[in-house]
């Protein structure tokens, strides 16, 4: 059980962390040579996929890293390198602490990206516009644009300072 | 913090392992599930274009995360004082007359399979993929090339997606070392 409970926390971090860095890297890059016009297409289709698989994953990180951390046998704790424990007195309770934070920010940033920051970026157009309606609303989008950008750049370094939390729970922690 | 610099280059160690193996998970569920699918959204010839620059940009981040997870994982075994570089070469609890030893050998075994996997794709593969008809060219052998290239490309989602199979059980093995390993 520990086993599986484990290797799905795992699995998860890697989908939801890999996933994010190919985003940035590999997508990012192709972008560069299409037109514009099929760019929002690609975006919209890849982004709509990614936000939910994202989310799926943190879903999944959550619940495995809370039944792995009920499951946490102290004495079996203190046999580890560096003797941790579980309290706030311990760098092993503190980063664990920081990583649950870690966590959640990255909950709320993909959740603001799917529920908001992704829908806010459609165009809305009416036959009865005036220029300056039209102007405003390219204003509009351009801003949530910039905010996605942030907020993925956000998301990918987040994410990518989770691993190091992690990895240094094995020796007993970072902070 | 740890004032230990062992303890810090180990857990840099761990750091670029666990980083290494999420890209390369990570990466291929994104190719295969979020991206591939993105391409279909687009006409074929642009999609083509994209496919193409997303596999280049993607092969050299799996390559990389292929040999860091190698490397970083042979010298963690090292610093656990389980690999040396001298006969026999590999300490208790490494031998295969052990858990640990049988389950970090057969996640050696399917590196050696995701390594070959790459390198058929990498060099075999993409190549005919990328593979121009030049002016001048019979029909009979544009359909050859054509069937050599849908070929081609079912090969490498086959490969692609026996990669992610292979690759969620060697993080199934990988955790299991935790408690002594699996097999």
């Amino acid at each position: 059980m520990d086993t599986l409970l484990a290797a799905l926390h795992a699995v998860a971090w890697a989908v939801y962390v890999g996933g994010s860095i190919t985003m940035e890297w590999v997508l990012r890059y192709a972008q560069r040579t299409m037109p514009p016009s099929q760019v929002g297409v690609v975006c919209k289709n890849a982004g709509t996929r990614y936000r939910w698989f994202a989310l799926a994953s943190l879903l999944v990180i959550g619940a495995t890293g809370l039944l792995m951390l009920l499951r946490l046998d102290g004495p079996e704790l203190a046999t580890r390198p560096g003797s941790p424990e579980l309290t706030l007195s311990d760098s092993y309770g503190r980063t664990m602490l920081l990583l649950a934070a870690g966590w959640f920010a990255l909950l709320a940033t993909v959740s603001a990206m799917a529920f908001w920051l992704h829908p806010a970026q459609r165009k809305r157009s009416r036959p009865d516009m005036t220029a300056e309606a039209i102007a405003a609303e390219r204003q509009r989008i351009g801003r949530a644009i910039k905010h996605m950008d942030f907020a993925l750049k956000f998301e990918l370094v987040v994410s990518v300072l989770c691993i190091g939390i992690a990895a240094s729970l094995r020796t007993g922690g970072l902070i | 913090m740890p004032d230990d610099p062992q303890i810090w280059i180990q857990i840099l160690l761990g750091y670029i392992h666990d980083l290494s193996i999420a890209v390369y998970l990570g990466g291929a569920v994104a190719m295969e599930f979020v991206l591939g699918p993105a391409q279909t959204s687009i006409p074929p010839a642009q999609a083509q274009v994209m496919g193409q620059k997303t596999s280049d940009r993607f092969l050299w981040l799996a390559w990389g995360s292929l040999i860091l997870i190698l490397i970083t994982g042979a010298l963690r075994l090292e610093r656990l004082d389980m690999l040396n570089v001298t006969w026999p070469f590999f300490e208790s609890p490494l031998s295969l007359s052990e858990s640990y030893g049988r389950t970090v050998g057969t996640m050696f075994v399917l590196w050696c399979v995701l390594a070959i996997n790459g390198a058929l794709v990498t060099f075999r593969f993409r190549p005919r993929l990328a593979g121009k008809i030049a002016p001048g060219t019979s029909a009979a052998q544009v359909t050859s090339n054509q069937a050599g290239r849908i070929a081609a490309a079912t090969w490498i989602q086959r490969l692609t997606r026996a990669d992610l199979a292979i690759t969620v059980v060697v993080a199934l093995l990988g955790a299991s070392l935790k408690w002594g390993g699996l097999l």
